[in-house]
């Protein structure tokens, strides 16, 4: 397998506030991978690290295995193209502002009309190129910002929250456009979301980021606390684990793992809550539940569970799962 | 009143008799003025540029250095050129002193922090994100200067319309170091205080409203781009 990054030991600080601390991360070359997190979560920081705009503090960042060390040589700087969350183009046409980037990277001028043409039709955008740059509509300009990224044809697409601020039909093109590249061009792909469902849908591999820490399990039922003797205060409950690191501040459990029942369950799980039903949301092939037990747990089940356990709205519910279903970070 | 009058009846009416004497005078500043401002402007504007894309030890430093510059004297300028120029001078030998050569020098000086100071302003009100979309799409230290520039065009426009202003309406400098010659060294302003202090006081005037219409000028051109870009 290629890697396209490599992280290891990444430390960024802002404002005098840890903003990213990545021990490893490995990116493959060749998959659309989506950076999850909430907002404040250190998506962006770390794609601008990704994209060779900010300079972390300490660690060490290979690009297809290569140590970079000093700012991108062009060689380098060519393998990435970096779409902001909004996106700034320059004062001209849609087309003036996808050549500068082809000028920017020293390629033929011979060249430019073709690959100009590509790129506007990759991004269905062949209409707008003589429009100006502040006559686009959101949806538009995104495009347009993606057209110019790729139209270098870089390795390595990097897209911070391009779904943010869209309508559906936006949406839908922008997710069809990043499948594309992803895909059929064989690039790699890295973009943030803060939709979970969205980032699963189109991706192949998920990075899910808490508070500047990449962390393997699924960005839900995540709590803040402190960890004593395998025990996690989150100030509201009290939740076992496995783990006895006691620096880490956060964890997670996946919602597939935790059991919901009506009554208590006498078994050998270590985690055992009672909770009062607040929330029923009918997705694609299962239903998720959010379960007031003092902090919110979010559970998956099938529809048929929901109709075999006759729950509703403000039924009094409970909650298990094992302690090893714990991630700590 | 009736002076005052009577005068500034008498100087319309040397502006509208054309007399070359005049307009020698008017193309003798202009042409000093320009020239000061373009060589100023060509260093000025990639410098700022330059300052305000990097982060360096010092660099408070010389914001500082260049906030009193803008306030020094011109006659200071001129007095220090006058010492260099001089043909006891160090640079004697050049024949610079009483040529126009000499103004230009004073001038481009002059108004050298002035740019500077304002191509560095303009950088730091452009977008935050233009710096970072240049890096990412490829940019290196010289195109990014380069698009900065034609980024931020219009704001840089202001500072050499601002330094050609400041350039034109110089008395000081222009004075001790061109020597005020007739039909070689003597601009608007030079002109201005020889003439009055002579009791011509109708050239005078008619010489100071040429330099408000030149000033006025300057001003709706630079209005028009803004708004004609808006």
């Amino acid at each position: 397998m290629t890697k396209a990054y490599q992280l290891t030991n990444i430390k960024l600080s802002y404002q005098q506030r840890l903003a990213l601390d990545i021990p490893s991360l490995t990116i493959p070359a060749g998959k659309c991978v989506a950076l999850l997190g909430e907002n404040g979560a250190g998506k962006s920081t770390l794609l601008k690290v990704l994209a060779f705009l900010s300079r972390p503090d300490e660690g060490k960042i290979t690009l297809f295995e290569q140590n970079i060390k000093s700012p991108l040589n062009s060689a380098q700087r060519q393998k990435i193209g970096f779409v902001d969350q909004h996106p700034y183009l320059l004062p001209g046409t849609v087309e003036s502002n996808i050549q500068l980037a082809l000028t920017l990277q020293g390629l033929a001028a011979k060249e430019h009309e073709q690959l100009i043409r590509q790129a506007l039709e990759l991004t269905k955008t062949t209409h707008l190129a003589q429009k100006l740059s502040n006559n686009l509509s959101g949806g538009e300009l995104k495009r347009v910002a993606i057209a110019r990224a790729i139209v270098y044809q870089p390795d390595i697409l990097i897209l911070d929250e391009p779904f943010s601020h869209l309508d559906q039909h936006h949406i839908q093109l922008l997710e069809e456009l990043i499948l594309n590249i992803a895909k059929q061009q064989n690039k790699t792909v890295i973009f943030s979301s803060h939709d979970r469902l969205q980032g699963m849908a189109i991706s192949d591999e998920i990075i899910n980021l808490v508070a500047g820490l990449t962390t393997a399990s699924p960005l839900l039922n995540v709590f803040h606390g402190t960890l004593s003797k395998h025990l996690f205060d989150t100030g509201k409950i009290k939740v076992h684990s496995t783990s006895s690191q006691t620096k880490s501040h956060h964890i997670a459990i996946d919602p597939r793992e935790i059991i919901l029942s009506a009554q208590p369950l006498q078994s050998s799980m270590r985690n055992s809550f009672t909770g009062r039903l607040i929330l029923i949301a009918e997705e694609e092939e299962y239903v998720r539940l959010t379960v007031d037990c003092g902090e919110n747990f979010h559970v998956i089940i099938s529809p048929e569970s929901l109709n075999n356990l006759n729950l509703s709205l403000g039924k009094t519910v409970c909650l298990s799962f094992k302690s090893t279903a714990v991630t700590v970070f | 009143m009736n002076y005052f009058i009577d005068s500034l009846s008498a100087a319309i009416e040397l502006i509208f008799s054309f007399d070359p004497d005049i307009y020698q005078i008017v193309f003798t500043s202009v042409l000093i003025s320009i020239t000061a401002a373009i060589i100023a402007a060509s260093l000025a504007i990639p410098a700022g540029v330059t300052m305000a894309l990097n982060q360096f030890h010092g660099k408070a430093f010389i914001q500082h250095i260049l906030n009193t510059l803008m306030a020094m004297p011109t006659v200071v300028i001129g007095l220090l050129l006058y010492g260099l120029f001089s043909r006891l001078g160090p640079l004697g030998h050049w024949g610079l002193l009483y040529t126009p050569t000499a103004i230009i020098i004073a001038e481009a000086i002059l108004i050298f922090p002035i740019m500077m100071n304002l191509s560095i302003t303009a950088v730091n009100s452009a977008d935050p994100r233009l710096v970072p979309t240049l890096i990412s799409l490829g940019a290196k230290p010289t195109s990014l200067i380069i698009n900065v520039i034609r980024t931020t065009r219009l704001a840089m426009l202001a500072a050499l319309v601002t330094g050609f202003g400041r350039a034109i309406g110089e008395v000081g400098a222009a004075m001790m170091l061109g020597g005020n010659i007739e039909g070689f060294t003597r601009t608007m302003t030079t002109a201005i205080a020889l003439e009055t202090s002579k009791g011509d006081f109708e050239l005078g005037l008619a010489l100071g409203l040429l330099l408000l219409i030149i000033a006025f000028a300057l001003n709706f051109i630079l209005s028009w781009l803004y708004s004609s870009h808006d």
